[in-house]
C-alpha cells in the first residue's frame, strides 16, 4: 500500500500517581500522502497525545503499550531517540498550539528556522542556509523576510509566530505533518489566514497532514478525511463529506448539535450529558454509553467493533450492527451534494 | 422609568506603559443596554472588550466619560459611594478562567454564599448553604459538590459554580466575559443554555463577551463589534450577520469557521488591512438600530 | 519613549549614595552606642590602671566626648579630605592597615567565588541532564546535606583532619614564617578556607540552576527544538542553558556580597589575615575608625553589586523589550 504513515492497534498508557491513564486506546489509521486527516475531540481525549506519540516526543511517564507505528514502509515503534532523530524534521515535523512557548524567547526567528534546516544538513554553506531561510519565511507568508530575520518572538503578533513555527516544521521538507491545535491561541480572522496558508502548503508541497482540533468548524475548512476521537478511542472516520453529511456515531450527533451554526433558531443548544469518563479505569463497554440516549444494553457490556458503512468510513458504535433497532440520525437526511 | 439598563457615553480607558507612552484599550466607546437584552461584545484579543466590562464593573476607573448604571453615574466617586451596596449586588461578573478567578481555598458552598454573605442578606431558603445548594442546583450541580474545593471540578463545573455565585444575588446586570473560551464544545453549548435560561426566565441582562461569534450569534440579541478600542459597529444580531458595513466586521465575519466542508472550502475569506483602519468618524445609523463608523463626509 | 542614559544611571547613582549615607549614619551610632570602652583598643591593658582625669584627657584627644553628630559631621568632613582617621589599636591610618589586609580577603573571595560560580553551573546542568537518575539524586541528597553544615563546625573539622591529624595542611594564616614570597605556601594555606567558601554556597547556586534549567527543558520549544530532530545536547547548551544564563549572571551579581561576606566567618577561624578577620576585631576593640570604613565598604559592596545585578536585569528582561515593540506598533504618543 501507499501510505505514508500506518498506525495499527496503538495503545499508550500514562503513568499517574492516581494510577495509569490509558491516554490512547487501541486506535488504527492511516495516512496516505497529500491528504489532511484531522482529528477531533474534546480535551483529554488522546488526541494529543497520539500525536506526540508518532513524533515519539512522550513524557518520560509515557508508554506505548502494544501496536506499532508504521513510517513509510518500516515500523518505527521501538525506534530509539537517536534513530528517531534523523526522522524528526524530515519525516515528520510537528506545529504546536501556542507559537509564544513554542518558539525560543531568546533566539531570533531567523536563526531558529536556519537551526531546523541545519540539523538534517550541517555542512550547508552559510549563504545557502540563508537563502533557505528566507525561501521558507516567504513561503509561509513572512513579509519582509530580510528585516524579519533578526527579530525575537516577542517582536511579532501571535499570527505571524505560528507562521514562523510553520517555517520551522517545513524546513527539512518534511513527508508528514502533525498540528497540535495550531489555531487554538489564535484570534478568529488570524485562524482562517492560518487555516488557508496550512492548505495552500499542503497543496503546494503535496505535505501529508495531521491536523488536531477540537472544532468542527476549523477542520471543516481544510479536512480531507476526519477521525472523532472520543475517550482515547477513534469512534468515527470517514471523508469529511461523509462525517459531516451523514454521521453515524452518536457522539458525532452530540458534537455536531452543539454547534450554534447548525442550530440557528433553535430554542435551546443540544448538549451532551455528563462528562468524558475518566481513562485510568475506562468502563468495560463502550466509554460513550453512559452519556448516550440511544445506548443499547450490549454497550454497557462489549465494547462495539469498526462498523463498515462505506470504503473510506467506518464507525463504532453498536447501532450499525445488523440486529440493532433502527435508528434515525438526528442530524436530518443528507445534504445534497 | 426608562429601560435602559446600562448607557455607557464615549467611555475611554488609557494604560500608561511609561511616562510618554499609553495604550488606548478602549476609545470613545457608547453603547446602551436595554433591560432584558443580552448584548455580546466581539473583537480580537487586545481590542479592550475585557477593559469595558472592567469599567463597567468599577474595576478600572475609566480615563473619560460616563457609565449610567440606572440613571447612576457610577464613576462619580460619591455616588458609586452612597449606592455602592445596591450596585455591587445589582451587578455581577463572570471571568474565563474559572481556575484562578474561584479562591482554591473555599468550598464551592462558601463560594456561592459569599456574595450574600458580604451583603448581609437574610438567606431566603433559611440558611447560606441551603441557598448555595439551590442556586448549585439551578445551574445544573447536585448538593454533592457543595464541599468539594475548585480544583477537584472540570473546567466547566467551575464556570458553572462562577455563574452559581454571580445569580445567588439575583443580578439585574450579568457581565460575562468570555465565559466559554476555555471549554469543549459540549461544554459550552451547556453553558449557553444556562446563559440563555437565566436571560429568559429571570430576565437577567447580560454583556456577553466572546471571540467565538457563531455563539454570539445564536445567544445575543445585539451586537458590537470592537477593534483597536474602537466601537465600529453596532446591530441587532440577525442584521448584522445579514448586512455587515465596516470593512472589519465582514472580515471578521467571513473569518468564522463553519462545520460544513464543502461550504467552508469554498468560501472566500476577507483579509482587513490594519493600516486602512481609520480611527476618526463617528457611529452613524444605516438601518434603525444598525450604527457603523463612518467619516461623516461620506453622506 | 526612548530613556535617556543620564538620567537612568543618575538615579541609580542617588538611590546608591543616599543608601550609603544612611548606612553611615546608622553604622557611626550603633557602633558608638554599644556598651564597651573605645579606649581598651588604644591603650590595651593599661587603662585598667589610668585614673579617671586620665581617661577624660585621653577621650578629649580622641575628641570621644563631643556629642555623636558633631562626631559625626567631623568625620565626614574628613573623609571627604580622604581622611579616615588612625585605627586605635594599630595606630596607624585606617586606610594602611585595610591594605595590608584587603589583598588576602580578596585573593580568598575572589577565588571562591569564580569557583562557586563555575563550580555551581557544572553542577547544576550536571544533575539536570541526569534528572532522576543516580547522579542526580546523590548530588541532590548529598548537597542538601552539605549545605545544612554550619561553616564553622566544619571548617573545625576539617582543620582536625587535615592539619592536625594527617598533617597535609596548615591550620591557620596565610603563610608561614620566612615563607612569605612562597607562592605554593600561600596556597597551601588558602587550600582548607577556600573549600569552606565554596562548600557554603555552591550547592545553593547549583540547585538553583538545576531547577531553572529543568524548568526551562519542560517548556514548549523544547518539543519544538526535538521535533526539528534536535539532539539533547543541542536543546540543552543551545536553548535551554542559553536562555538562563543571563538570569544566572544577574543573580550572582547580586551574590558577590553573599559569597565574599562568606569569607569573614573563615578568616576568623582560620586566623587568615584578611578584612573578615580584621573587621571582627575592630568591632570587638571599639575600634570606631576602622570599623566605619570597614562597614562602609562592605555596604558599598553590597549596595553596588545590588544594583549591578538590577541594571543586567533590567536590561535582559524581555518583557521590557517587548513593551517598547508595542509602543512602536499600537501605541498613540501624548
Amino acid at each position: 500500500m501507499d501510505e505514508l504513515l500506518k498506525i495499527e492497534n496503538l495503545s499508550v498508557g500514562i503513568k499517574s500517581p492516581a494510577g495509569k491513564v490509558q491516554a490512547v486506546r487501541d486506535v488504527s489509521l492511516e495516512l496516505h500522502p497529500g491528504e489532511v486527516l484531522a482529528i477531533v475531540g474534546e480535551s483529554g481525549c488522546g488526541k494529543s497525545m497520539l500525536c506526540k506519540t508518532i513524533m515519539k516526543l512522550l513524557p518520560k511517564s509515557a508508554k506505548i503499550e502494544s501496536g506499532k507505528i508504521i513510517a513509510n514502509g518500516v515500523d518505527i515503534t521501538n525506534y530509539s531517540d537517536k534513530d528517531m532523530r534523523r526522522l524528526r524534521g524530515k519525516l515528520f515535523s510537528m506545529i504546536f498550539q501556542d507559537p509564544m512557548t513554542a518558539l525560543n524567547p531568546t533566539i531570533p526567528i531567523g536563526k531558529q528556522i536556519a537551526e531546523a534546516i541545519l540539523v538534517h544538513e550541517p555542512k550547508l554553506p552559510k549563504e545557502e542556509v540563508y537563502n533557505r531561510v528566507i525561501a521558507l519565511m516567504e513561503l509561509v507568508g513572512i513579509q519582509q523576510p530580510h528585516e524579519r530575520y533578526k527579530l525575537y518572538p516577542y517582536n511579532f503578533s501571535g499570527g505571524m509566530r505560528q507562521r514562523s513555527m510553520m517555517a520551522i516544521a517545513l524546513a527539512a521538507n518534511p513527508k508528514v505533518l502533525l498540528a497540535d491545535e495550531p489555531t487554538t491561541a489564535l484570534d478568529v480572522t488570524i485562524q482562517a489566514q492560518i487555516l488557508d496558508l496550512l492548505k495552500e502548503i499542503q497543496t503546494k508541497l503535496g505535505t501529508a497532514t495531521i491536523l488536531v482540533s477540537h472544532d468542527l468548524g476549523v477542520v471543516a475548512r481544510c479536512a480531507d478525511r476526519v477521525a472523532i476521537m472520543y475517550a482515547g478511542k477513534i469512534v468515527e472516520i470517514g471523508t469529511a463529506e461523509e462525517v459531516y453529511y451523514d454521521p453515524r456515531h452518536p457522539y458525532t450527533w452530540g458534537l455536531m448539535q452543539s454547534l450554534p451554526a447548525l442550530n440557528k433558531g433553535a430554542k435551546e443548544l443540544k448538549t451532551i450529558p455528563g462528562m468524558p469518563p475518566t481513562l485510568i479505569d475506562p468502563p468495560v463497554g463502550d466509554a460513550f454509553a453512559c452519556r448516550n440516549e440511544y445506548a443499547l444494553e450490549i454497550d454497557y457490556h462489549e465494547q462495539p467493533p469498526m462498523f463498515k458503512i462505506t470504503d473510506t468510513h467506518y464507525a463504532a458504535t453498536w447501532l450499525l450492527d445488523p440486529r440493532a433497532p433502527k435508528v434515525e440520525s438526528p442530524m436530518g437526511g443528507k445534504r445534497n451534494v | 422609568m426608562s429601560d435602559i439598563l446600562l448607557d455607557v457615553q464615549h467611555l475611554s480607558h488609557v494604560f500608561k506603559l511609561g511616562k510618554h507612552a499609553v495604550i488606548k484599550a478602549v476609545d470613545d466607546v457608547s453603547f446602551q443596554l436595554k433591560k432584558g437584552e443580552i448584548f455580546g461584545l466581539v473583537g480580537e484579543s487586545g481590542s479592550g472588550k475585557s477593559t469595558v466590562a472592567r469599567c463597567i464593573m468599577n474595576i478600572y476607573k475609566p480615563t473619560a466619560g460616563k457609565i449610567l448604571y440606572t440613571g447612576l453615574d457610577i464613576c462619580d466617586r460619591l455616588e458609586f459611594r452612597k449606592y455602592h451596596k445596591m450596585l455591587e449586588a445589582n451587578r455581577q461578573i463572570i471571568f474565563q478562567d474559572s481556575t484562578s478567578s474561584l479562591n482554591q481555598r473555599m468550598t464551592v458552598a462558601d463560594i456561592i454564599a459569599e456574595p450574600m454573605h458580604i451583603h448581609h442578606i437574610k438567606p431566603p431558603r433559611g440558611s447560606l448553604r441551603a441557598e448555595a445548594e439551590f442556586q448549585l442546583s439551578y445551574v445544573g450541580m447536585d448538593s454533592s459538590y457543595l464541599d468539594k474545593y475548585p480544583t477537584e471540578l472540570s473546567g466547566g463545573q467551575r464556570q458553572r459554580v462562577a455563574i452559581a455565585r454571580a445569580l445567588s444575588m439575583e443580578p439585574e446586570l450579568l457581565v460575562a466575559d468570555e465565559p466559554i473560551a476555555s471549554l469543549d464544545v459540549s461544554i459550552q453549548a451547556q453553558i449557553i443554555n444556562l446563559l440563555r435560561h437565566c436571560n429568559r426566565e429571570h430576565g437577567c441582562s447580560m454583556l456577553f463577551i466572546a471571540h467565538d461569534l457563531s455563539m454570539v450569534e445564536y445567544l445575543c440579541d445585539r451586537v458590537g463589534v470592537m477593534y483597536h478600542g474602537k466601537l465600529v459597529e453596532i446591530a441587532p444580531t440577525a442584521e448584522l450577520y445579514a448586512n455587515p458595513q465596516h470593512p472589519y466586521t465582514k472580515t471578521l465575519l467571513s473569518a468564522i469557521p463553519i462545520p460544513d466542508p464543502i461550504a467552508e472550502r469554498n468560501r472566500k475569506r476577507m483579509d482587513f488591512d490594519e493600516i486602512t483602519f481609520d480611527r476618526d468618524g463617528v457611529l452613524t445609523e444605516i438601518a434603525p438600530g444598525h450604527f457603523v463608523l463612518r467619516k461623516e463626509d461620506l453622506e | 519613549m526612548k530613556k535617556n542614559p543620564f538620567v537612568y544611571y543618575g538615579k541609580k547613582a542617588l538611590v546608591f549614595l543616599l543608601s550609603v549615607f544612611i548606612l553611615s549614619v546608622a553604622v557611626f551610632y550603633i557602633s558608638r552606642l554599644a556598651p564597651g570602652d573605645p579606649l581598651m583598643s588604644y591603650y590595651g591593658e593599661r587603662v585598667e590602671k589610668m585614673s579617671v582625669e586620665e581617661k577624660e584627657a585621653a577621650r578629649d584627644k580622641l575628641g570621644l566626648n563631643d556629642p555623636i553628630h558633631i562626631q559625626y559631621i567631623r568625620w565626614v568632613e574628613n573623609a571627604a579630605k580622604g581622611d579616615f582617621g588612625i585605627s586605635f589599636k594599630y595606630k596607624q591610618d585606617v586606610m594602611e592597615v585595610i591594605g595590608q589586609r584587603i589583598g588576602f580577603t580578596l585573593i580568598l573571595g575572589g577565588i571562591g567565588f569564580v569557583l562557586t560560580f563555575v563550580g555551581a553551573l557544572l553542577l547544576g546542568v550536571l544533575c539536570a541532564w541526569y534528572e532522576d537518575k543516580w547522579v542526580d539524586r546523590i548530588l541532590c541528597k548529598g548537597g542538601t546535606l552539605l549545605s545544612c553544615i554550619p561553616e564553622f563546625w566544619l571548617s573545625l573539622v576539617l582543620i582536625l583532619v587535615f592539619a592536625v591529624t594527617l598533617h597535609w595542611l596548615p591550620s591557620s594564616g596565610a603563610y608561614d614564617i620566612g615563607y612569605k614570597d612562597d607562592v605554593l605556601n600561600r596556597i597551601e594555606h588558602l587550600i582548607l578556607p577556600l573549600i569552606i567558601v565554596v562548600l557554603q554556597h555552591l550547592w545553593y547556586y547549583a540547585y538553583m540552576i538545576r531547577n531553572k534549567l529543568l524548568e526551562e527543558t519542560r517548556a514548549d520549544y523544547v518539543l519544538l527544538g526535538k521535533s526539528k530532530g534536535l539532539s539533547k545536547k543541542e536543546i540543552m547548551f543551545k536553548h535551554c542553558l542559553r536562555n538562563i544564563l543571563p538570569s544566572y549572571i544577574s543573580i550572582m551579581a547580586i551574590s558577590v556580597p553573599h559569597v565574599v561576606g562568606g569569607t569573614y566567618i573563615v578568616e576568623t577561624v582560620f586566623s587568615y589575615p584578611g578584612i573578615g578577620a580584621l573587621s571582627y576585631e575592630s568591632a570587638r576593640y571599639h575600634d570606631y575608625n576602622l570599623l566605619m570604613v570597614l562597614c562602609m565598604m562592605t555596604s558599598i559592596l553590597v549596595i553596588f553589586c545590588n544594583l549591578i545585578g538590577q541594571i543586567i536585569n533590567e536590561k535582559i528582561d524581555p518583557r521590557i523589550k517587548a513593551n517598547e515593540v508595542v509602543e512602536t506598533s499600537e501605541v498613540t504618543k501624548v
